[in-house]
């Protein structure tokens, strides 16, 4: 799962470090064009639905972190 | 009648002293505060040698930076107010336009300053808040004012890879203000929820109606609007009535389900402008927040912001258009055929707009200006400027405007305007490019880069976002061995529309 979402991050943003960016959100790295992109690729490829709920700063501040997001929604389903 | 938009600040009554005009997640401000701050800071600008350059502001989203705006014009100056989370590169050739004398930054972007208007003889704002009020020098300032002074220098994309600088008179300003007022129906109960950069046209309702109708005004970070349940919840917790937003601004909330969350609950006057409002988006606020008002704001930032408003008066439908609707009070908004002859009703032709909201021209570009804002071709009696805003437009017979898109390649995105001519052309400064062409897809919604060359799409990226504001870099960059042509040599973008990716 981890080589997937890095590749949909990367094919996004480029020019960002996902595997030392631990302040996605709160740094604003991500803007609201990356995060909306973003929700829809992870929704496509991991066959998930990211609520309104999840979309906060630490679900999404790193790459762990919005691992740890799809495996708890795929969990709840 | 008003000379000068201070006198909007200068008529605040003794018992609006006390409320907060400004607020931001870290400070807020009084309108006092705002009074003797701006003021001090005028002062001190005259203590240095006059000129009749711009100022240049370097600043970001806070309480402060409104104030620092009003200080220059108290010192007499018009000032060109610069976001500096942009880019280095961006904000340097906008300084190199204006070749300032002077530039005023917050603590925060003081090195910034130095990098980007070497030449320029750097004033610190906290140092200048902190200046002696001179009423006198600063009565002598007004005392010669005219409500024609240029006001601000608003900086927007260009196609040849230069930003323009839009200058706008006091006039043009309180022209806007006031008609958007009387729409919207503002008043010094409302709390205005801002979205844009301060440096940003949108921003100027932010920053000037508050002053105007003793209402407050709330910075909303950045962050919340990719993230709605945040943005909804600092809405309610703010209690803010009134927003202009960038139609991007309310789509997201609407199509990642905030309303399912929570509803903002004191907004009643929303105003949305910067591209096409989807109606299934429109029907989805309707029906969540049902008793706010919804008008949709069509205008360039060469016509102060705004050309027409439509006031929407019914429950839209999914696939439903809306028009751009009637001029704003003092605005004429006239559409001409390519042979600028008028147009009659029911056809198209290009909207043309003109009267006292019409900017003063383009900074330091007297070419550009005299080819962009020209004589009414079908007035011969007397000198009547216009400019030709490059949309198309249709009135139908009640006299409503209907919006048809753009002429040339420029588009908006995220409530923005963009050349695509200004992509191509800093993507060109990237290594080991040979060609490239960046078309919109509005199915989509996205900027995409198609290039040849030996360089790498994370290259090119990277290579971009040191040169163009965030919300202009493409996130699909998609390298070709050959770049799809017509006939006639040019390349063939239909072509590049239809690309589908074979991974």
């Amino acid at each position: 799962m981890r080589d997937e979402l890095i590749e949909i991050l990367e094919e996004i943003r480029p020019d960002v470090d996902f595997e030392n960016e631990e302040n996605l959100i709160t740094d604003g790295i991500l803007d609201s064009i990356d995060v909306v992109s973003l929700v829809g690729e992870i929704d496509e490829a991991f066959d998930v639905q990211i609520h309104v709920e999840d979309l906060t700063p630490d679900n999404f501040n790193s790459v762990d972190a919005i691992i740890a997001l799809i495996e708890k929604i795929q969990d709840e389903d | 009648m008003y000379q000068n938009v201070l006198e909007w600040l200068e008529n605040t009554s003794e018992d609006k002293f006390d409320k907060v005009i400004y607020k931001d997640v870290d400070n807020s401000i009084t309108f006092k505060e705002v009074m003797d701050k701006s003021k001090a800071i005028g002062s001190g600008i005259l203590e240095y040698e006059y000129t009749d350059k711009p100022i240049v502001v370097l600043s970001d989203r806070k309480v402060n930076t409104p104030v620092i705006f009003f200080g220059i014009i108290y010192s007499g100056h018009c000032y060109a107010p610069l976001d500096g989370t942009q880019p280095e590169f961006r904000l340097a050739s906008i300084a190199q336009s204006i070749k300032p004398d002077y530039i005023i930054a917050d603590e925060k972007f003081y090195d910034m300053a130095a990098k980007i208007a070497p030449d320029a003889k750097l004033l610190k704002a906290e140092e200048l808040m902190e200046s002696a009020i001179c009423e006198e020098k600063l009565q002598k300032v007004r005392s010669v004012a005219s409500i024609t002074d240029p006001l601000y220098i608003i900086y927007t994309s260009g196609s040849t890879g230069v930003p323009k600088g839009v200058i706008t008179s006091h006039e043009s300003l309180m022209c806007y203000i006031d008609a958007y007022v009387e729409v919207m129906g503002i008043d010094d109960s409302d709390v205005l929820g801002n979205q844009s950069p301060l440096d940003y046209i949108a921003a100027i309702r932010d920053i000037y109606i508050p002053i105007k109708c003793k209402a407050s005004m709330f910075i909303i970070p950045k962050q919340y609007f990719s993230l709605p349940a945040k943005l909804f919840d600092a809405l309610n917790e703010e209690k803010i009535t009134s927003v202009g937003w960038s139609v991007s601004a309310l789509t997201i909330p609407a199509t990642m389900g905030a309303f399912d969350y929570t509803t903002p609950k004191y907004l009643k006057k929303i105003c949305f402008s910067g591209s096409v409002m989807p109606g299934k988006v429109l029907a989805v606020w309707q029906k969540h927040v049902s008793d706010a008002l919804y008008v949709n704001q069509y205008g360039p930032t060469e016509a102060t912001a705004s050309c027409t408003y439509y006031k929407v008066d019914h429950q839209v439908e999914d696939d439903e258009k809306l028009p751009i609707g009637r001029p704003y009070r003092n605005y004429r908004v006239f559409l001409l055929d390519e042979e600028d002859k008028p147009v009659p009703v029911g056809s198209k032709g290009q909207i043309c707009v003109g009267g006292p909201i019409l900017a003063l021209g383009y900074y330091n570009a007297p070419e550009l200006t005299a080819k962009s804002f020209i004589q009414n071709p079908s007035n011969n009696s007397y000198r009547e400027l216009i400019y030709k805003t490059g949309d198309l437009g249709s009135y139908d017979e009640d006299g409503i405007l209907h919006f048809h898109g753009r002429m040339d390649r420029q588009i908006k995105y995220m409530g923005h305007r963009v050349e695509l001519g200004e992509i191509e052309v800093a993507a060109l400064r990237v290594d080991n490019m040979h060609e490239c062409c960046v078309i919109f897809n509005s199915e989509k919604d996205q900027i995409m880069l198609f290039y040849t060359g030996e360089c790498t799409s994370k290259e090119i990226a990277v290579e971009l976002r040191k040169t163009l504001p965030g919300f202009m870099v493409p996130r699909k960059v998609i390298g070709l061995d050959n770049m799809p042509r017509l006939s006639n040599g040019k390349i063939d973008m239909q072509a590049l529309k239809n690309y589908k990716s074979n991974k």
